[in-house]
């Protein structure tokens, strides 16, 4: 044993405990009230170039944990030597500024979050929409982090939110409206309007049914705030991730200090901000820290772990980008995402494009970051005739090549705002936020019929 | 925790549910991951946790935990929920003891026994393949050996205990000189038997001969889908529907059209959780309900939707035995078992004239599942030129309907492939909408 921890140059362990809870109405009636216990650790021992890493849950015995990873380390050094990973040094992290909790969502009854769910729910029901569903839910967890360079930290977070959905239908044609908010305390609750966000759902989908399916083809565009985050996060964040560019699998790669982009771009990671990405520091134990990814259209910094920071150079930007779902493997991830401000008006942008289409919202997209190209499939649009928004379309998608599209913009809006979701990567869901202001792009590919 | 599992029903009847259901599961699984052509790490994950239905007056709570000293607290909690709501009057019972099956091919001790060295030769396997083809280098990709224990017991007499295993292994590469092209390739078995090396040389094949890729003019032409892209498609814009929980709730395009004629008719579809080795066979769903077999389209024809036992018993029909849990921290909703695709086999690029392969699609997840409209970026495309593949296609979208899709199906090929429970050969439907 004594050969073995002699070898270990790092380990570390992450130990998560904590609840979650959901309640989920759907047409009306609570179809499920769920609560979820949980207690486990992720242990990650370091021997050369190679890694070990343990997950146990329930009853923890750390000791041997780390004996186990440092086990699989040693072994995998051992059969495939390889050169040493030499891991970024960092201070020990201040926890400060955790969010503040006014409403702790355990304090209030499960009868008034039902009575909450179905005011949302009957909100949401407008006329013409036939089916509805309503999700709440809330976690609360502690993350305690300790390592052999005797850094020991922990916080508690508590999330709660809600998510709903309306469908209509008409003619064997159905649509959905979708809406969702998350924040830190119950009082997410009284901030949003959230009874208004559930109308707007009902109402999206009614006005979804009469929507055109356009043509497709290559043509100037808008993009609304959280299509545009969607971009900002999946074409561009995904590829600043520094494990992505090791491995050959970005289109940034070695492309530190060029410009990228439009000078018109800058786009900015950032989790110590106070929206669903935020984390005071990382699953590494490393203080967060804000990082300007494309600085007025110069790529200026990757998203880093100690690992790839160490490989790469802190010229490449510094680490605070770990992350790990529960107890699983950290891997570099995004927090808060987004485009920052510029200065132009949506009237503006809107004459800029001239003809071309209006796309809003997302329903989600994927990425090849090693080939930098997209696809995101936007909730509506509305076509643009003559720098006027006219007629309401659906079904429209936008793809092409991340870097022609960073240099197509022609307008970025000062409307910044931001849109929680979960981030998936590597078999792992993350919470993160992405937002940018409208954006104005010259020329991109858009789906449709 | 499995001792415990088995006295936690008399806690939940004394706590005062009148029905209850307890999951147990554990999981071992051990990867062995590589980044490039270096093994990066070794992972050991042990898991495992028991999830509680408790039914009072017709109503369910459902609660979970992973730690042993917290069971008794998590059954009062489901018993608690279950009060705070109203009755359900759709809600029948949980399943009674049944005939139970058996099901061949699900475990293989020796993927039990498998030390760490057995799991980085494996791990090897998949880079050396990628060096079989010069010209291009792995960038991530990891072999997997995995253990499951189940075990479901309810008040009504259901008592089910299995084992299974499983290996996979994929990788993804790149191309390292000139166009950059991507491809990937994965495989999974319940038992040992997979060419790992195989596997690896395959994706780098792939990429490399998807470089330099030609633009197509936009057009209606014949795509012909390889098991990848069509159980990707499928499983988003085509299975939600055939969900009986979203017929009921108004959520499937598939409402009221059972007997009819939706598909070409010489496409059967067959829901089985009974295949032999299958990757969602397994004696019993996961609330205990025998599996079986399902004909969900038979010649064409809507034959059935797929149940689990609540909205079997909402229905006054019989479960379908499609009840499936993603993990111990959720109750039962209904999912696809193996879904097999079955339609008349020939030599199917040889006996396509003109159109479009495509190997696989990203963004299929953004399918409208409700009207089956979907918009997807083609991956490793190429045209089809008089029975062959011809030139490698750059960028393609594929827009369509998956119901449209089954309707337009006109031939299937030779090269039926397990995409983890999707079970389907190469599909060619005519008339698709492309965009290059």
């Amino acid at each position: 044993m004594n050969e073995i921890m002699q070898n270990i140059k790092f380990y570390d362990c992450r130990v998560i405990e904590g609840s979650s809870s959901s309640v989920i109405l759907d047409n009306g009636k609570i179809e499920e009230i769920s609560r979820n216990f949980m207690r486990g650790a992720g242990i990650r021992a370091l021997c050369g170039g190679s890694w070990g890493y343990t997950a146990v849950e329930g009853e923890l015995d750390l000791d041997r944990g780390v004996l186990d990873a440092s086990k699989l380390a040693f072994a995998m050094d051992e059969n495939t030597p390889k050169e040493e990973v030499e891991l970024a040094a960092v201070a020990p992290p201040v926890v400060k500024n955790l969010p503040r909790i006014k409403v702790d969502p355990r304090d209030v009854p499960i009868e008034e979050k039902v009575e909450l769910l179905k005011n949302i729910e009957s909100r949401a029901r407008v006329e013409g929409v036939h089916s509805t569903k309503v999700m709440f839910s809330e976690s609360e967890f502690k993350i305690m982090y300790r390592n052999s360079e005797d850094v020991e930290c922990e916080y508690e977070l508590l999330n709660t939110g809600f998510a709903v959905s309306a469908v209509a239908t008409e003619n064997g044609v159905y649509q959905a409206g979708r809406e969702s908010r998350f924040g830190y305390g119950y009082e997410v609750f009284e901030n949003v309007d959230v009874l208004g966000l559930a109308e707007k759902a009902g109402k999206t989908a009614i006005e979804l049914l009469g929507a055109k399916t356009p043509k497709g083809g290559t043509m100037p565009v808008l993009l609304d705030q959280e299509l545009a985050g969607v971009f900002a996060h999946e074409a561009v964040g995904h590829a600043s991730e520094a494990d992505l560019v090791l491995e050959g699998d970005s289109i940034l790669a070695n492309r530190i200090g060029e410009q990228i982009a439009s000078p018109l771009v800058t786009i900015i990671d950032d989790p110590t901000l106070h929206e669903f990405g935020y984390y005071p520091f990382d699953a590494e134990g490393v203080e967060s820290s804000r990082t300007e990814i494309i600085r007025a259209g110069v790529l200026n910094s990757y998203l880093h772990s100690r690992e790839t920071a160490g490989k790469l150079g802190e010229e490449t930007g510094t680490p605070g980008n770990s992350r790990a779902q529960g107890y699983s493997m950290p891997v570099v991830r995004m927090s808060n995402t987004f485009i920052d401000n510029g200065d132009s008006k949506f009237e503006e942008m809107l004459e800029s494009v001239r003809d071309g289409m209006y796309l809003i919202g997302s329903r989600g997209g994927q990425v090849n970051t090693g080939e930098g190209i997209f696809q995101f499939n936007a909730e509506k649009g509305y076509l643009i005739k003559n720098g006027e928004l006219t007629e309401l379309v659906r079904d429209v998608s936008l793809s092409g090549k991340t870097l022609e599209i960073l240099n197509h913009v022609t307008g970025v809006g000062n409307d910044l705002k931001m849109t929680a979701g979960r981030c998936g990567k590597g078999g792992q869901l993350a919470p993160v936020s992405d937002g940018s202001p409208h954006l104005a792009i010259s020329r991109a590919l858009v789906g449709g019929a | 925790m499995y001792e415990l599992a088995k006295k936690a029903l008399d806690i939940a009847e004394k706590a005062g549910a009148e029905e209850a259901e307890i999951y147990y599961v554990s999981n071992h699984s051990t990867s062995v991951n590589f980044k490039k052509d270096a093994l990066e790490s070794a992972k050991d994950r042990f898991s495992e946790g028991i999830g509680v239905r408790a039914i009072v007056n017709g109503a369910v709570g459902f609660a979970s935990t992973n730690s042993a000293k917290d069971l008794e607290n998590t059954i009062r909690i489901a018993v608690a929920e279950a009060r705070v709501r109203e009755n359900d009057p759709d809600w029948v019972a949980l399943p009674s003891n049944g005939k139970y099956p058996t099901v061949a091919g699900i475990f293989d001790k020796r993927i039990e026994a498998m030390k760490l060295e057995e799991c980085i030769g494996y791990a090897m396997e998949l880079v050396e393949g990628t060096k079989e083809v010069p010209g291009t280098l792995p960038t991530s990709g990891a072999f997997t050996r995995g253990m499951s224990r189940q075990l479901i017991l309810n008040t009504n007499g259901v008592e089910i205990e299995e084992e299974s295993t499983a290996i996979s292994g994929f990788v993804d590469v790149i191309t390292v000189n000139g166009d950059t092209s991507t491809a990937y390739d994965f495989d999974v078995s319940r038992s040992l038997g997979i060419d790992f090396r195989a596997i690896g040389k395959h994706a780098s094949e792939l990429a490399l001969s998807s470089g330099n890729g030609i633009t197509i003019e936009a057009q209606k032409t014949n795509v012909v889908f390889h098991p990848f892209a069509f159980s990707d498609i499928l499983e988003a814009a085509f299975a939600p529907s055939l969900d009986a929980d979203n017929v009921q709730k108004g959520r499937s395009g598939l409402i009221g059209k059972l007997g009819e004629e939706l598909a070409a008719p010489e496409l059967s579809i067959y829901d089985d959780g009974l295949v032999e080795a299958g990757i969602e066979s397994s004696v019993s769903d996961d609330e205990g309900v025998p599996s079986q077999r399902t004909t969900v389209l038979e010649k064409g024809v809507l034959n059935s939707y797929l149940y689990d036992s609540y909205t079997a018993g909402k229905e006054g029909t019989k479960s379908t035995g499609n009840a499936a849990r993603g993990s111990y921290t959720s109750p039962p909703a209904v999912g696809l078992r193996n879904f097999i695709i079955d339609y008349p086999q020939t030599d199917l690029i040889a006996d396509t004239d003109s159109g479009v392969f495509v190997n696989t699609v990203i963004g299929a997840h953004t399918a409208n599942s409700i009207s089956g409209d979907f918009s997807v970026e083609a991956r490793n495309a190429f045209t089809i030129k008089d029975g062959a593949l011809d030139k490698p296609i750059k960028s393609l979208m594929i827009s369509g309907n998956s119901f449209d899709l089954l309707k337009n199906i006109t031939g299937a090929g030779t090269d039926v492939r397990k995409v983890g429970g999707f079970i389907s050969p190469s599909i060619r439907v005519s008339d698709m909408s492309v965009i290059g």
